[in-house]
């Protein structure tokens, strides 16, 4: 069912991004146009996904989601990604980082209060001395400078 | 230049205590990498390319090459001892190097795949350093059909040589140019794909692209379960082979380092496959197959001397012709683009220093991997014991690191997450994420020899049939896709 969904998507990105390419032109006076090569792409994500879906339903693949509890971890650490890709822009990368480790492994792997903040700290002061420091790169920092 | 002036060269670039330092840091961080399990050498490349920007382009290029060769040698240590592989190319080394270490030679296995690893690697390089320079001596008189018929070939070789359904490879291709083509149209200047947004319109960051495809997802494939393994925690004694080790392995390691060469040439083959393959013909081979699953050193000697052979093999194509056989060196290629250097035909004439400088330094590093790898193979045993719920998070966060170093923006976060989420859902479904970066970082160029071709030629597509060299490679093609219908066809 979830494949199917996917080759359906397939069509349809591949016949709009199609389409798009299209209105960008496909040959123009010197030669090809920006279009030609997106659209002969689109073409092919389209007649890709059409193929999967004319496939019997045999040969799709029953994907292996995970369920509670693994899918718990694994919607864990996106959604921590998320939050640092939310917070980094007000809060800096030092802060970000460490609420993220916390949460990453509070809520995913369980770990204890003091284990976590620890490992958390320590990972956030050497990647931001490494890169920060030792190899000069710009860090986003928070309204506290850092 | 001849191969020997190019490699006195080279040796003249490579022995500054800089680049040793560097060759050295890279040989030790990819046998960390490889021992690691959940910390793959191309996620390592992909989180480890921005420190490079504050290096030379040589020093840059050896640091990222020797952590890919130097993965492939600590991949093996994971598989042996631990029976969960370091990285993909040690898959096939769990099945005989684990047994080897239950039954008491965990050394014997650690020492032959160390000495084949070595002997391969170095074989390897010294084929490459007079093989890339003819290469790239021929591919010099190529003009725009030519460079499009020989990426397209790449493309076919490597959707012929991917596992799993040839329909999802060609999609995965597919979506890999229409990602590419998002952004500037470096043409005429018009935008593509890009809907008003400032974002796109500076393109999809391959940096964001792989370390969300390769570096988150490989975290969300590791956090769902609870590995459970045997470690092997013995003192781990007798690393030198015995005689009848020698005489055992001494033919698969040279098979091993031919089948790997070969087949890290061939895009789409790298040291995943060279491994597999060699495993395969070297209990075909055997006068008792029964054996291999049973602890046969053959099945260690084999398969990790062809993964090494294989790295050498696979530099090749982009270096001389700019074209990556497999995501680790398209990731290279990226990496060269970045430093302002475009791989090529012309590559190795316009820096001699850098082209003979990777290749030195691949003969020193394998130097320093075989010390690392053998007196030291008791502290990597040791860091199997870094359980992976403190590994990830370090992982997650060297991740946004890497991503945000490369255009300072945090849309590119979004890019990363959005790349994790995608191969995560596509590996469940057996999509190969492989073709998509390979096509993804060929796109701009095989777009740009597409649209010169058709430029240049009054008789449209034609031009592709009417110059030798193209037509050949072209009937390579077609031949490729024909063997390709009829394989899907058979199974």
């Amino acid at each position: 069912m979830f494949e199917r969904a996917l080759n359906i998507f397939w069509i349809l990105l591949g016949g709009a991004a199609a389409a798009y390419a299209w209105t960008l032109g496909l040959v123009g006076s010197s030669g090809p146009d920006s279009g030609l090569f997106p659209f002969i792409s689109a073409l092919i994500v389209m007649g890709a996904g059409v193929v999967l879906l004319l496939r019997s339903p045999g040969e799709a693949v029953a994907p292996d989601f995970p369920r509670g509890a693994a899918l718990g971890r694994v919607l864990g650490v996106a959604a921590g990604l998320a939050f640092m890709a939310v917070s980094i822009p007000y809060l800096g990368f030092a802060v970000a980082g460490f609420v993220t480790m916390i949460i990453l492994l509070r809520a995913v792997e369980k770990s204890g209060w003091l284990f976590s903040i620890a490992l958390a700290f320590i990972s956030v002061v050497v990647v931001v001395w490494l890169f920060g420091r030792v190899l000069g790169m710009t860090l986003p920092r928070g309204p506290w400078g850092w | 230049m001849d191969a020997f002036g190019g490699l006195l060269t080279g040796f003249g670039v490579i022995l500054t205590p800089e680049n040793l330092y560097l060759c050295f840091l890279g040989s030790l961080i990819g046998t960390l990498v490889g021992v690691l399990p959940g910390v793959g050498p191309l996620a390592a490349l992909a989180l480890l390319l921005p420190i490079t920007f504050t290096l030379t382009p040589v020093g840059g290029m050896v640091m990222l090459a020797s952590i890919f060769y130097g993965a492939m040698y600590g991949g093996s240590t994971t598989s042996i001892l631990l029976n969960i592989p370091g990285e993909a190319a040690s898959v096939v080394t769990c099945l005989d190097g684990h047994q080897m270490a239950k039954q008491g030679r965990a050394g014997a296995a650690l020492g032959i795949a160390a000495i084949g690893s070595f002997v391969a690697g170095t074989l390897g390089v010294i084929v490459m350093t007079f093989f890339a320079p003819a290469i790239a001596a021929v591919a010099i008189r190529f003009g725009p059909p030519e460079n499009f018929a020989v990426m397209v070939l790449g493309v076919i070789c490597t959707l012929y040589m991917i596992a799993g359904s040839l329909v999802k490879g060609v999609l995965m291709v597919a979506l890999g140019f229409l990602t590419a083509a998002i952004g500037i149209d470096v043409v005429n200047g018009r935008e593509r794909f890009t809907f008003g947004s400032i974002d796109l319109s500076a393109g999809i960051e391959l940096l964001a692209v792989v370390i969300g495809l390769f570096g988150v997802t490989e975290v969300l494939n590791n956090v769902e379960r609870v590995v459970k393994s045997t470690v092997v925690t013995d003192r781990i004694r007798g690393l030198w082979p015995t005689l009848a080790d020698w005489r055992a392995s001494w033919r698969p390691m040279l098979r091993g380092s031919g089948l790997g060469f070969f087949l890290g040439l061939v895009p789409g083959g790298g040291p995943v496959t060279a491994s597999f393959m060699s495993y395969a013909l070297e209990r075909r081979m055997s006068a008792h197959p029964e054996r291999f699953g049973n602890g046969a050193i053959e099945g260690v000697a084999g398969p990790e001397s062809a993964n090494n052979a294989a790295v050498a093999g696979s530099i090749i194509p982009v270096l001389s012709l700019g074209i990556p056989g497999n995501p680790v060196t398209a990731l290279l290629l990226g990496a060269l683009v970045i430093h302002g250097v475009q791989p090529g035909p012309l590559f190795i004439t316009q820096r001699p220093d850098l082209f003979w400088g990777i290749v030195a330094s691949m003969y020193v590093g394998n130097v320093f991997l075989l010390l690392l790898n053998l007196p030291l193979v008791g502290l990597w045993a040791q860091l199997l014991r870094i359980p992976y719920r403190v590994l990830f998070p370090v992982v997650l966060l060297l991740s946004v690191v890497g991503t945000y170093s490369a255009n300072k923006n945090v849309f590119d976060l979004w890019v990363m997450l959005g790349f994790g989420l995608l191969g995560y859902v596509l590996h469940k479904l057996a999509y190969d994420l492989a073709p998509f970066v390979i096509a993804l970082v060929l796109a701009p160029l095989l777009e740009q020899s597409l649209r010169q071709s058709l430029a240049m030629s009054p008789d449209g597509a034609m031009i592709f049939l009417q110059r030798p060299g193209t037509a050949l490679m072209l009937t390579a093609c077609a031949v490729l896709v024909a063997l390709m219908f009829r394989r899907t066809k058979k199974s």
